[in-house]
Order: structure tokens, then C-alpha cells, then sequence
């Protein structure tokens, strides 16, 4: 059953040690390059969410006319750089084992705070954006502060962030969108690079640098650490509430500059957008094979999971689904993909842990 | 204090001065002063509660002191700060094998530190990772390319989790190693290595902290033994000294009576029969066991003990076979069918197989009557309080309250707790896997003494276990497992040492000729 110790082999034997003696050069080729391809990628976790995007795409592309037309395509893109950044965010938190309800409540406040401070406190957009992203990390280090020295569940304190950024966007602008904001905003949100619209560059932008982070740098791979077995990065020396604390900043920062990219979208603040986003963001990051319980998922597969949410949903619209359907059907497609990915962990033996 | 043990001139690595821990008004360590000196495996014995693991956390970082000064190399030692700890070269393999199950065998390896050949100190280098961890391994017998670097941890058994983070300490190159039981989970070729291990690095000049239930280890790995109980420092022995009887007498602090020896079985009728009973990575498997009889189950790590077990109380299907049990045919689907034919199980992992840790004694011995406790479906809580407290006290329990969190138990207590519950469920067969695992020397008599009383009363037990003396004090019969079979049914007065290693560790299958010290079968899957 198990690789056990050779006791006569303490000094290693050639027997047991590595089959090509320097171990400076061994086993990094060798070792990786021997499953096949195609059944790496299926028993990895994001399997399930890319086939599901290619298979979505193709079905409502062939039924839909206009669903893979460039426009509707450009559509797609700028949607994605709220839910699909919003995801990352989540995802972030979600990763050390605890949750951020306030991701969207916090983004529609971001906006309302960009807007005043630029319409109302004549600052220049620029400045209103560095200020607005700023508060939102503080909020977020408040998160990170009351989790990790007070031990406050993240659900309970990001849930008094929910109401209070939901209410005070509502009091900030007695309930009327704020208009006239300078056009630096949807200048932003406006352009396109090759056809892309620069917000699903921030999009790419953003799942590329957290990517990066999480899988290539050491304080990423100590936040996995963290998440999977606190007590173990613990004790491995590991600064634990450092690498919580910091997801939490990032992901409030985040949520920050989706605020400002939809108020530039929209060329208006609206106190009334964003709070029930974040329940999107986490079911992105579930469906991507994020564990609610950490350490456990990758970003590349949230971004898949954002994308096929966002597939899904602006494919019911080409296909003109009556919208009182449109969520149930969204429902379904999320608890089909839920069960999909359990099937498969199973047939790859990962699923019991 | 440590005359006889300080050769003058001899290294001193790690001192310790009026160190101390309080756990609200108890002091659960209070150490006026004690060295550590290169080239010296130190023992450390004590009952649960004791204190060990508190020396031990304080040492590592894991435990804040509260106050006292600990010196490693004549540098002060910060508290409370594992990473503190790392730096000044102290290394600890925990009991709890704090791995993270999500992450690859080579990122757990070299948790918290980057590789020493690494060419950047923000970004990963993935070879020099996989380089250093398949050197890891290898340096402590372990072949990378067996375990596979990749592997998550948790898709590992724990036998083999344990070695990872045996290797992940060793591969810091400590001055002074902490191993806290670490051969509690391992077979006795595992454990050899392991207490190789910490000779190696004496050897070197480093130091090493040896905590152990099994005193004949304890004894000779040990260039010195020092004694807890109740937090303090009360013996610190030569190996000559340290006797087994001198070592339990200042653990308990007092006479301690010897095992009760066991009135053999009356000519009872055969209760469980198994007829060629396979199942994943075991079998086939013939075995008879009667009415009150104490069967153990010998055999090395992998050789299908648990499997056994788990097997006949259904929590693993079996595959092929018969079983019938007091006569009548039994073929469990689920551990669910088990219980309902009068099968009591009693897992090897408390904590994670047995108990809701923070919940109440009551709610945790109750759990498993609460359909007789409830009228009309209802629970009273007063009736469950009442009916946790009498299960509680039947097995001797010791505790402020039945409302108190279970965790907050010794492991003694706790095992105690367990046996309770599955004695309130009045069941005919009652099957144990590692029952006295992590507990102390104390408890284990009085554990020893409920499974006399199973039997006693009628119940049939079957036991398995890795420790040879207890299987050797408990059982009236004792079965030497081998890959998955039933290799040897000895007898008591038969089932020595030698007999039951022989058995179990002979690679031809059922041929025992193989003398004892020269096996070294484990790789192949049991």
C-alpha cells in the first residue's frame, strides 16, 4: 500500500533513492511530462468548467444568430470585467477558508464614493479613483484585522460590511443615481484595444497577476498552505495572519475597481447596482472548483467558472428565455455542473481527500 | 540535577530557565532549569497531561510561555514564534502531522522556506523544489519516485504521512529535533528508521527531544530520560536507571498494580465466522472467533488490519466470502447494517473518526442511543444529560461536568468516553482498531480493564493493534496478519514476540521461517 523505508537503506542505497543519482538534475522532466496530456487536463478540476464553456458556446451559438456576433461578443467581455473580476476576488478569500459577502456591496459603494468625490468634491477623476480604490483596501484590511486577531467569522463581519455599504450608498445619494461624472470614467470603460473592450483587458489583467501570484510566488503558495491546514503553515513558519490579512485587502481593493468600471460603463453612479453580486462571484468560484472550505481550486478555473456563468446568462437573453426562467435555468446549469465535477473527482479518485 | 548526565565540557544546545505555561490557574509547565546537550537523544516520558507537549510547543514556538528564558546555542529564543523557532534551527515532528492535504508531497516537504538552491527568493523554482524534496526523502530512505513528489498528501495513508513530515523536519537540518510519538502511527521497520533518525543527528552534535508511549523505545533510543508529571521535572535518568517499572512508578507517582491477568474463555460457542472473506486488499480470509473471547490482531503497517476490521463491521464491503455472525448469515452493505446486528466499532482516530471535539461529553456518549433516549421522537436534554452522565461515569470519566466540550479531555478520558458509548449500545461484538492510541501509560490499564469487562460480560472483541505487548496482554488469541491474510493463529502463551514479528513480517507467504531481523518487506501493496 505504502512507499515504505528500507531501514538498511538510511544512507540512500541507489536502490531507493532517485533512479538518476544527482538529484539536482533529476525527476523535474521526467516525473511531469509522463501522464498524457489530454489525461492530465482531465483529471484536473477546471476540466469539467472548460468543456462546459466550449459546449455551452457552441449550443447557443449554433441556436442564436446573434449570440457569437463581435458586438454581442464585446457585450460578453464587459460584463465579464465585473463578474469575472469580482470572482477573482471572491476567490481570493475564499482560498483561506473564509468568505467575502461584501465584494458586490462594496463595488456598488466604490462607484457612489468615485462619483461624489468627483462630482460633488470637484477632485480629479484620477485622484478619485486612487482615493476611492485606497478605501476600499482599508475596508478590506478591517475584514482581514477583525478575522484574524479578533476571530471574528469572516461570514459575520463581511456581512456587517454587506449592509452597511448597501445602506450608505443608498444615504450617500438619497437613493437618486449620481450624474456628470468626468469623462475619464467611461473613457475607461469605453475603449477597445483590437475589438476588446478595455474592461475585459482589466479581466485578463486581473486573473493573469493573481494567477501568477497564487501559483508561481511563495507567499502564494503559503496562502494554499494557509488555507488547506492553517495550524500546519502554522507551525511550518509560515506568517498565517499576514497572508490572510492580505487576501482580504486584495480582495476589497479589487472590489473597488469593479466600482469604478461600472460607473464607467454606465457614465452614472447607481446606488442600486451591485449588492447580490457577490452570490454570483462565489458560485463562479465554486463551479471553477474553488472549496469553500480553502486551499483548494485554481484561479484559471474561477475565470473559466465566470466565463461559463457569463455564457449562460447572456446566452438565455439571445435565446430569448422569458427572464422569469432565466434563473432557474441558471440554477440548473450551476447544480449540473456541481454534480458533473463530483463524477469526475470520483473517477480520478481526488474526491474523498 | 544533571550531574550524571553533563559530562563537563560537553555542548550545552538548548537551555531552558523558569520556563512556564498557565492554562488559566493551572500551571501546566513549571521547568526551573534544564539543558539539553549536543550529542544527547533525550527521552521524555509522562503521562497525557503531563506536560510534554507544552515543553515541546514552547520549544518549537507553537506555545506562547509565559514566562522563563530559553536559549538555543547561548541566542535567546523569542516566544510563541515558530518561525523564531525555524531560525535558530529547532525542528518538530508534531503528532498531529500538521500537513496541508491539498498541496503536493514536494510543496509539503519545504512548507514555510524555500529551497536552499533557489534561484529567487519571491518566485517558486520548481526544479530546485522538486530537486531538494526528492533529496528530502531520499535522505531519510524514502524513494521520491515510490511516493511521487506530486501526489496531493491527502490521497496518501497516514503511515506514510507520517514519514513526509518526518523527512520535512530532518530536511531542515535541526541543531535540536522535537519528535513528539512520531512512531505512534508507524509499523516497527518505520519506527526503526525513525529511531535511527534521531541517533544519526546525536551523532552529528545535534539534539533531540524524544517523546514516547512506548517506554522500551523510549529506553533504547535514549542517551537520557527525564520524567514529567503534572508539568514538573521529576526524574532525569540515566538509560541504566531508567527501568520500566522506575519510569511508570515516577509517572504515576506511586505503585502502579500489574496487568490483571485474564481468565481464559469458558468453551463458548463460536460467535463470528468468516469463510474466504476478500475485500480491497484483503483476503482471502478464514477466521473463528467465540463467545467473550479477546482476539488480537497482529501484523506490520499495510498488512490489513484495519481493513479486517472494518470489513466485518461493514464500513467496508466485502467482496467475495461469508461471514456469519452468532450463527446467522452477515453481510453488512454499511456500517449502518453492522450496528444494527450488535457490532461496535471504536476507530483508530479519535479525533477524526470518533468525536465531534467541540461539542459536550453528554451530546458526544449519547450519540449513539439517542433513538431509545428520545419519546415520540423527541430528545428531553435533561434525560440525555442524565443518561451521558451514567455512561460517562460507568467508564470512569473524569470530568468537571457532562456539559464540557470533549475535547477539552485527556486522550485517556476520551478513548474512555468512547468505550462508554459503545457499551451503551449493548452490543454482542465489539471490534477495536489502535484502542489505546496516544494515550498514557495510566489510562491504558484502565482501558485495558474495560476490554477485560466487554468480555467478561460476554461480549466478543476483536483488537487490532501495532504495540506487540499489548495485543500480548489483552488477547487470549493473537492473529498475525501478512498482506492482507491471515498468516498465524496463536494462542496466548504462544504468541510471543518473536513468533508474532516472524509471522508477520515473512515475505513467502504462509512459510514463517524467515528469522525475525531480516525483513524488509513493506514496499510491495498489502
Amino acid at each position: 500500500m505504502t512507499a515504505a523505508p528500507n531501514p538498511t537503506a538510511t544512507p540512500p542505497s541507489p536502490a531507493t533513492s532517485l533512479p538518476s543519482p544527482p538529484p539536482a538534475a533529476a525527476s523535474a522532466p521526467s516525473g511531469r511530462a509522463n501522464p498524457s496530456l489530454l489525461h492530465r487536463f482531465a483529471a484536473s478540476p477546471e476540466a469539467g468548467v472548460g468543456v462546459a464553456c466550449v459546449v455551452v458556446f457552441a449550443i447557443i451559438a449554433f441556436a442564436a444568430p446573434t449570440y457569437a456576433t463581435p458586438g454581442n461578443l464585446q457585450v460578453m467581455g464587459r460584463d465579464l470585467s465585473q463578474l469575472g473580476i469580482l470572482s477573482v476576488a471572491e476567490a481570493l478569500v475564499i482560498l483561506t477558508g473564509g468568505i467575502d459577502l461584501s465584494v458586490g456591496a462594496l463595488a456598488g459603494l466604490a462607484g457612489i464614493i468615485a462619483a461624489t468625490l468627483n462630482v460633488n468634491l470637484h477632485l480629479p477623476a484620477v485622484v478619485a479613483i486612487v482615493m476611492t480604490i485606497v478605501i476600499c483596501a482599508l475596508v478590506g484590511a478591517w475584514h482581514g484585522l477583525t478575522v484574524t486577531r479578533l476571530k471574528v467569522p469572516p461570514f459575520v463581519i463581511t456581512l456587517v460590511t454587506f449592509t452597511i455599504a448597501q445602506g450608505l450608498s443608498l444615504a450617500i445619494t438619497s437613493g437618486t443615481p449620481v450624474n456628470g461624472i468626468d469623462p475619464t470614467f467611461s473613457d475607461i470603460s469605453g475603449y477597445y484595444v483590437f475589438g476588446v473592450p478595455v474592461p475585459a483587458l482589466f479581466f485578463i489583467a486581473v486573473v493573469l497577476i493573481a494567477w501568477f501570484v497564487l501559483e508561481r510566488t511563495y507567499a502564494g503558495r503559503q496562502i494554499y498552505a494557509v488555507g488547506g491546514n492553517r495550524e500546519a503553515a502554522r507551525l511550518a513558519g509560515i506568517p498565517t495572519r499576514r497572508r490572510i490579512f492580505s487576501m482580504y485587502v486584495a480582495a476589497s481593493a479589487i472590489s473597488g475597481l469593479v466600482g469604478i468600471l461600472v460607473i464607467g460603463r454606465m457614465n452614472v453612479a447607481d446606488p442600486s447596482v451591485g449588492p447580490g453580486w457577490e452570490l454570483t462571484a462565489i458560485a463562479a468560484a465554486v463551479v471553477g472548483g474553488m472549496s469553500l472550505t480553502g486551499g483548494e481550486g485554481r484561479i484559471l478555473g474561477v475565470a473559466a467558472g465566470a466565463i461559463l456563468l457569463e455564457l449562460i446568462a447572456n446566452g438565455l437573453l439571445a435565446l430569448h428565455v422569458s427572464p422569469y426562467f432565466q434563473q432557474v435555468v441558471q440554477g440548473a446549469v450551476l447544480g449540473v455542473a456541481i454534480l458533473l465535477d463530483r463524477v469526475r473527482a470520483r473517477y480520478f479518485g481526488r474526491g474523498k481527500g | 540535577m544533571t550531574d550524571h548526565t553533563a559530562p563537563s565540557g560537553r555542548a550545552t544546545i538548548a537551555r531552558l530557565e523558569g520556563v512556564y505555561k498557565e492554562y488559566g490557574p493551572v500551571r501546566v509547565l513549571d521547568l526551573p532549569e534544564l539543558e539539553l546537550f549536543a550529542g544527547q537523544v533525550v527521552g521524555v516520558v509522562g503521562e497525557n497531561g503531563a506536560g510534554k507537549s507544552t515543553l515541546m510547543g514552547t520549544l518549537s514556538g507553537a506555545v506562547h510561555r509565559d514566562g522563563g528564558e530559553i536559549t538555543i546555542d547561548g541566542t535567546s529564543l523569542a516566544p510563541g514564534s515558530t518561525e523564531a523557532a525555524q531560525r535558530l534551527g529547532i525542528a518538530m515532528v508534531s503528532q498531529e502531522f500538521p500537513l496541508v492535504g491539498q498541496l503536493s508531497v514536494a510543496e509539503n516537504l519545504l512548507l514555510g522556506r524555500r529551497p536552499d538552491k533557489a534561484r529567487s527568493s519571491w518566485f517558486v523554482d520548481r526544479r530546485a523544489q522538486q530537486a531538494e524534496a526528492a533529496a528530502m526523502l531520499a535522505d531519510i530512505g524514502l524513494s521520491a519516485g515510490r511516493i511521487g513528489l506530486d501526489r496531493d498528501v491527502r490521497s496518501l495513508p497516514v503511515p506514510t504521512r507520517q514519514m513526509i513530515e518526518i523527512a520535512k523536519a530532518w530536511g531542515r537540518k535541526p541543531r535540536l529535533l522535537i519528535l513528539d510519538e512520531p512512531t505512534s502511527s508507524l509499523g516497527p521497520v518505520e519506527a526503526e528508521t525513525v529511531l535511527g533518525l534521531a541517533r544519526r543527528l546525536a551523532e552529528r552534535g545535534g539534539a533531540v527531544l524524544f517523546i514516547g508511549h512506548r517506554l522500551d523505545e523510549v529506553r533504547e533510543v535514549s542517551d537520557r530520560v527525564i520524567v514529567l508529571r503534572n508539568g514538573r521535572l521529576v526524574a532525569d535518568l540515566s538509560p541504566r536507571e531508567a527501568t520500566e517499572v522506575r519510569l511508570i512508578k515516577e509517572m504515576v507517582g506511586g505503585e502502579l498494580e500489574q496487568g490483571t491477568p485474564k481468565a481464559p474463555p469458558a468453551d463458548a460457542p463460536v460467535f463470528l465466522r468468516l469463510d474466504g472473506v476478500t475485500a480491497d486488499g484483503l483476503g482471502p480470509v478464514d477466521l473463528e472467533v467465540k463467545e467473550g473471547e479477546i482476539l488480537g490482531i497482529a501484523g506490520l503497517m499495510g498488512s490489513g488490519r484495519s481493513r479486517l476490521i472494518h470489513t466485518i463491521a461493514g464500513a467496508q464491503p466485502a467482496t467475495g466470502g461469508s461471514m456469519t455472525l452468532h450463527g446467522a448469515r452477515h453481510a453488512p452493505r454499511s456500517a449502518q447494517d453492522g450496528v444494527n446486528a450488535g457490532i461496535a466499532l471504536i476507530p483508530e482516530d479519535r479525533k477524526e473518526q470518533s468525536l465531534v471535539l467541540f461539542a459536550s461529553i453528554a451530546s458526544n456518549v449519547t450519540v449513539s442511543i439517542l433513538r431509545t433516549l428520545s419519546r415520540f421522537g423527541m430528545l428531553v436534554p435533561r434525560a440525555q444529560r442524565t443518561a451521558g452522565a451514567k455512561i460517562a461515569r460507568d467508564v470512569n470519566v473524569r470530568m468537571q461536568s457532562v456539559d464540557q466540550p470533549i475535547g477539552s479531555l485527556s486522550g485517556g478520558n476520551q478513548q474512555r468516553a468512547i468505550f462508554g458509548r459503545a457499551f451503551a449500545t449493548n452490543p454482542r461484538l465489539l471490534l477495536l482498531d489502535e484502542p489505546t492510541r496516544g494515550v498514557d501509560v495510566g489510562a491504558k490499564a484502565e482501558i485495558y480493564g474495560l476490554i477485560d469487562r466487554a468480555a467478561a460480560e460476554g461480549m466478543t472483541v476483536i483488537a487490532a493493534s501495532s504495540e506487540l505487548e499489548e495485543l500480548q496482554l489483552i488477547s487470549h488469541r493473537v492473529a498475525v496478519m501478512n498482506h492482507g491474510r491471515v498468516v498465524a493463529v496463536l494462542e496466548r502463551n504462544a504468541a510471543t514476540k518473536e513468533a508474532i514479528m516472524t509471522a508477520a513480517a515473512s515475505t513467502s507467504l504462509p512459510a514463517p521461517t524467515a528469522p525475525a531481523s531480516e525483513f524488509t518487506p513493506l514496499g510491495e501493496p498489502a
